[in-house]
């Protein structure tokens, strides 16, 4: 055992990336080799101090640590509340687990990255970004006031468009970058408003004292609701959940490791980690916490769906994350907050496995289309195994880590809700199905010969794919690893106690004890084996043909292929129609319906022949006429409002 | 109140220097031989650092001039704040003015005038003072709109704001005599004095003068539906005044705005709260919605700098000592950021004569520190943290939303989430986009300077927003006792 960690320490974790941010914008950008390094050794040595936070935070039962907050902003107000804001750490159970998880993956791809990304010409802008990234994904888990965590959020959010848009001579790069960024940060109207809102109401932004207030009943039910449908605007936007989720399948133009790091491990859980650390306020705001499940459980149902017609083996990671984050958000409207974390916890590795192995059959390929590989199971053992690992996991395969977090998702929902209960099932069928479908068409069959590359492309030639180098191989290994193992975390309750830890103890007792139910656990295990199963025919032994299905579902299938005709509904309707057309309506009359008019009246005003027509006299005019009206009709309110 | 009136002239001494300034800019550039005029903008923005650390000796200071100029905190705020304008504006104007305008004299020392009027738009405690600093400087902004003598739009542009600006001052000076007539005195304390009991249920002067006095005023600060002038002003006028008419002329429209109904109307704040907040939303609506359009950078940051006066209508709405401060440190923010958008944009139109959005493509491989600064500049403005605009919008919504505006609030923030859509459209021409002609700009190392500057300051108050805020606070403290 250690002794307590320093505060210090902590906030070292957190200055680490900051001091690898700036080191290398300001140094080291011209050494491409000293750039990667920096970063990998700076998040190294922050991983080894969330070690020792977990060790601390284990000794002290996942409560918080009793570091003191440092005031950064205070406004004095003569009446009404003073605004604080105040930097602070709150280490918890629930931030140790979540350390855990950002500073492993984060070392792990950052490792992965000086492979992947080698000879890239941006490589020294990509180690910033990603140094960037962790600054503010490090914060965000780790502040205690909710507006410092908004900022951190925030950012985020920055350092993902960033990276989403790393190739920006890419088009759909660009475009993709943009989306993401714009549709998460509808999201945070919601979660910003949330925050003026419950200042305004309890005058506090410290999480820890918004928490006792609503557990102490001392703020209004129907505050809560809106303040918690707020934050899970702000969450839906950030985890991609329904109808926000369609900017995340977009983001996979960003380069692989990324959505390793940020699109499946560690950004989009940001949402999950907000609604988890504010669960008690929806244990009290019940139909807030009811809202979260039925869209968490939508969620996970349509983007498995979707997953089982992409050909992109990125995207079909990234609808499976779509749906797994989903998944995590269902447990929480349900209660099992603990659940929700654990599958946060072991989604994090197996997720990220999968993606870098994604990565690595990119690098042989030069492609992500399924359609064009096939048969690479014997030229990339390594990738195969550790692909293979990892999806077994996240079809919830006994004993595999994916296995146990599920079961305990299953568990909460058969004693909550059924009908989400049946959802989860028919999702676990769907994983299965869709990962195996991934493997049978990537690794097994004939090899299909991957594409040419472009001018910046990555690896070699794809006529002749080979396994990845090292650097590559190593990180999937070990990430293979916890994706198996991890599960076994929780088997004594140890995840549970420090997460149940960091909550009020009204909240704690109010937690659901965790009962294995072999029942859930055969069924759920029998089910994912017949996804598997049901892959292999379609797939794999291809007795039964995928073409015959989608046509005899062509409606739905064509529902899928469109993706629900979301995509269309938000750009052709909503951006363009409602939002760019109701600009334009309003451009146009703010300035053509005078010049129409004015210029009609123009005519009588020409200076014929001086050289210097004053064209747009009448203009003027009109534009009096129409501030006069403006008056006369702020006048007229003035009567309205004021009766004799 | 005026048996004995303070007729103490020092109070005075920064106006009088900046009067003497403008008389040798203008000296200057009649009697000196050509070569020396290269200097003019350096010799004026000396002038106007000198006469700003003058003015400190002001700080923590209360006094006035014959009860019409009150010399006070608020007062050496925006002294240091339109000063410090004035000298960036100057700065920026350096090379545009030499490359492109005539009588490089008047052109500094009609800004100097203006900042003249600009103060005392601040200071003044009595209505005719107000109203006289207002037209000393509308008077110079019509001039310097249309400087650019040889150009049709700058031309156009100065007409508009010259005949819509008389339009607008009728209003305000008929506002007046109403306010006159219900209140018997033109002294803020004595308006205040006579509202004090509360007035009778309906009174209809008042009311007249306070809906002409929003209307005058509101021209000057561009709010809608009297904000029609702004894009054509923007767009035509030089560059650089295009900078100063989004920086001080607006700012000293709020400047006085926020003395005259805190130290005059706060009696009767019943009668005109409702008229701010219905204008604040309009504002904001309008502003940010029609800049989604724009495909002119200056017209664009036109709307946008709209919208932005809609966010500081809501301040006046909900008037409050915590709502003050939050203005004067959002104004802050929004004028540093501004300026150094403007900076980038002068820049770049300096060295490739291009101000459409479409022909900003590429400037991040061509000119890579002007593309990164107008990036910090129009992030701070879409109010992303880390920047200026988050902490100064958040500080301003959050005071709204207590005084009881929450949706108000709402109607900002949704507003301000709009506004990133087309701030990102610039950002992915810098970026994205390939240029149109291959080749490193060569900016001089004084507009590297003044950016880098101008984009240090954007960081600081998003970073420390609390020694602004702290000033800011000492500046308002007294207008509300």
């Amino acid at each position: 055992m250690l002794p307590e960690i320093p505060e210090g320490v902590v906030w070292s974790i957190l200055l680490l990336p900051i001091g690898s941010f700036i080191t290398i914008l300001m140094v080291t950008r011209p050494y491409p080799k000293l750039s990667g390094y920096m970063t990998v050794g700076t998040i190294g040595l922050a991983f080894l101090f969330a070690l020792w936070v977990l060790d601390s935070v284990i000794a002290s039962d996942g409560q918080a640590l009793p570091f003191q907050s440092h005031e950064w902003l205070t406004i004095n107000s003569p009446v009404g509340h003073d605004l604080v804001v105040n930097l602070g750490l709150r280490v918890d159970g629930l931030t140790a687990i979540m350390l855990l998880v950002v500073t492993s993956v984060s070392l792990l791809v950052q490792v992965y990255s000086q492979g992947y990304m080698a000879g890239d010409t941006g490589y020294s802008r990509y180690f910033v970004f990603m140094s960037l990234f962790t600054t503010s994904m490090l914060g965000l888990i780790m502040v205690d006031s909710i507006v410092v965590l908004f900022v951190f959020w925030e950012l985020v959010g920055l350092s993902s468009y960033l990276l989403i848009g790393f190739w920006f001579h890419k088009p759909a790069a660009a475009k993709a970058a943009m989306k993401a960024f714009i549709v998460t940060r509808l999201g945070d109207v919601g979660l910003l408003l949330a925050i003026i809102l419950i200042w305004v109401k309890t005058g506090t932004f410290d999480i820890a004292e918004i928490q006792e207030l609503a557990v102490a009943g001392l703020i209004s039910v129907n505050v809560l609701t809106v303040f918690g449908l707020g934050m899970f605007a702000g969450a839906a936007g950030k985890s991609a959940q329904f109808p926000l989720h369609v900017w995340l399948p977009d983001a996979m133009e960003g380069p692989t490791p990324v959505s390793a790091l940020i699109h499946a491990a560690t950004m989009v859980v940001a949402g999950v980690y907000l609604i988890a650390r504010m669960f008690p306020i929806y244990e009290v705001a019940d139909d807030a916490r009811m809202t979260i499940a039925a869209i968490g459980g939508t969620t996970a149902l349509i983007a498995a769906l979707l997953a089982l017609v992409v050909v992109d083996i990125k995207r079909v990671l990234a609808y499976s994350t779509i749906s797994q984050l989903g998944y995590m958000m269902l447990a929480l409207g349900l209660g099992g907050y603990v659940a929700a974390i654990f599958h946060l916890l072991t989604h994090a590795f197996f997720k990220a496995l999968l993606f870098l192995g994604s990565g690595s059959v990119n690098h042989a390929t030069n492609t992500f289309d399924m359609r064009k590989m096939g048969g690479l199971r014997k030229v990339m053992p390594w990738t195969y195994a550790t692909f293979l690992i990892a999806s077994l996991s996240l079809a919830g395969v006994f004993p595999l880590a994916g296995f146990w977090s599920k079961d305990e998702i299953l568990s909460d929902a058969w004693g909550e809700q059924q009908a989400l209960f049946w959802v989860a099932l028919g999702v676990v069928f769907l994983t299965a199905f869709y990962m195996f479908r991934a493997i049978f068409m990537t690794f097994e069959g004939e090899y299909q010969g991957g594409e040419e590359p472009e001018e910046e492309g990555h690896g070699g030639d794809p006529a002749h794919p080979h396994e990845s180098p090292w650097v590559m191989i190593v990180p999937l290994a070990v990430l293979a690893v916890p994706a198996v193992l991890i599960g076994f975390a929780n088997i004594n309750g140890g995840v549970e106690h420090i997460l149940a830890g960091a909550l009020p103890a009204e909240t704690r007792e109010g937690l659901h004890e965790f009962q294995f139910n072999w029942a859930i656990a055969l069924g759920s295990s029998a089910i994912a084996i017949a996804g598997i199963v049901g892959a292999y025919l379609f797939y794999g032994a291809k007795v039964l043909s995928s073409q015959a299905v989608s046509k005899a579902v062509r409606p739905l299938h064509i529902l899928l292929e469109r993706k629900y005709f979301l995509d269309d509904l938000y750009e052709g309707i909503f951006v363009n129609r409602l939002l760019l057309g109701g600009a334009a309506l309003l451009a146009w009359f703010d300035t053509n319906i005078v010049d129409g008019v004015a210029n009609g009246v123009a005519g009588t005003f020409r200076f014929g022949g001086s050289g210097l027509r004053l064209l747009q006299t009448g203009q003027v005019q009109v534009y009096g006429a129409m501030a006069f009206a403006g008056l006369l009709l702020a006048g007229g309110l003035v009567f309205l409002l004021n009766p004799l | 109140m005026s048996n004995e009136l303070n007729l103490d002239y020092t109070l005075l001494t920064p106006e009088f220097c900046l009067a003497g300034l403008a008389a040798i800019v203008l000296g200057i550039d009649l009697f000196a031989p050509q070569v020396r005029k290269e200097w003019l903008p350096y010799i004026t923005a000396a002038g106007l650092i000198g006469i700003l650390g003058l003015s400190l000796g002001w700080v923590e200071k209360e006094s006035d001039f014959a009860g019409i100029i009150a010399v006070d905190n608020y007062t050496t705020f925006f002294r240091v704040f339109f000063l410090a304008t004035a000298a960036v504006v100057v700065l920026m104007s350096a090379q545009f003015v030499r490359d492109r305008l005539k009588n490089p004299g008047e052109y500094y020392a009609l800004l100097v005038v203006s900042t003249i009027g600009a103060i005392y738009m601040a200071a003044s405690r009595e209505l005719l003072t107000a109203y006289i600093s207002l037209e000393v400087l509308s008077f110079s902004l019509y001039v310097l709109v249309s400087f650019a003598r040889m150009d049709p739009r700058s031309n156009e542009g100065g007409l508009k704001y010259m005949l819509l600006g008389a339009f607008a001052s009728a209003l305000l000076l008929y506002g007046l005599s109403f306010i006159y007539g219900s209140a018997g005195s033109t002294f803020y304390s004595d308006i205040a004095a006579a509202y004090a009991g509360g007035t009778e249920s309906f009174d209809l002067a008042l009311l007249m003068g306070l809906v002409l006095l929003l209307a005058g005023l509101g021209f000057k600060v561009a709010a809608v539906p009297f904000h029609m002038w702004t894009p054509d002003a923007y767009e035509g006028a030089p560059l650089p005044i295009t900078a100063y008419l989004s920086a001080t002329s607006k700012i000293a429209g709020f400047a006085l705005l926020l003395r005259l109904f805190s130290s005059a109307f706060m009696p009767v704040i019943d009668d005109w709260q409702w008229m701010f907040a219905a204008l604040a939303a309009l504002t904001m609506v309008l502003g940010n919605l029609v800049a989604l359009q724009q495909s002119n950078i200056k017209r664009l940051l036109a709307y946008s700098s709209i919208g932005q006066v809609g966010y500081m209508l809501m301040a006046i709405a909900a008037l409050s000592s915590g709502t003050a401060s939050a203005l004067l440190l959002h104004m802050s923010g929004y004028v540093v950021t501004n300026l150094a958008a403007f900076s980038c944009i002068i820049a770049w139109y300096n060295l490739t004569d291009k101000e459409e959005i479409a022909d900003m493509r590429g400037m991040a491989e061509r000119a890579p520190l002007l593309a990164a600064a107008l990036t910090a500049a129009l992030f701070s403005l879409s109010g992303m943290p880390l920047f200026a605009g988050f902490f100064t919008k958040f500080i301003l919504f959050q005071a709204v939303a207590d005084e009881g505006f929450l949706w108000l609030a709402v109607i900002a923030v949704v507003m301000s989430f709009v506004s990133l859509y087309y701030y990102l459209m610039v950002i992915k021409e810098l970026y994205i986009s390939k240029p149109e002609e291959e080749g490193r700009l060569q900016v001089p190392l004084s507009v590297t300077g003044l950016t880098a500057a101008l984009a240090a300051g954007v960081f600081y108050v998003g970073i420390f927003p609390r020694h602004l805020f702290e000033v800011a606070q000492e500046a308002t403290n007294l207008l509300f006792v």
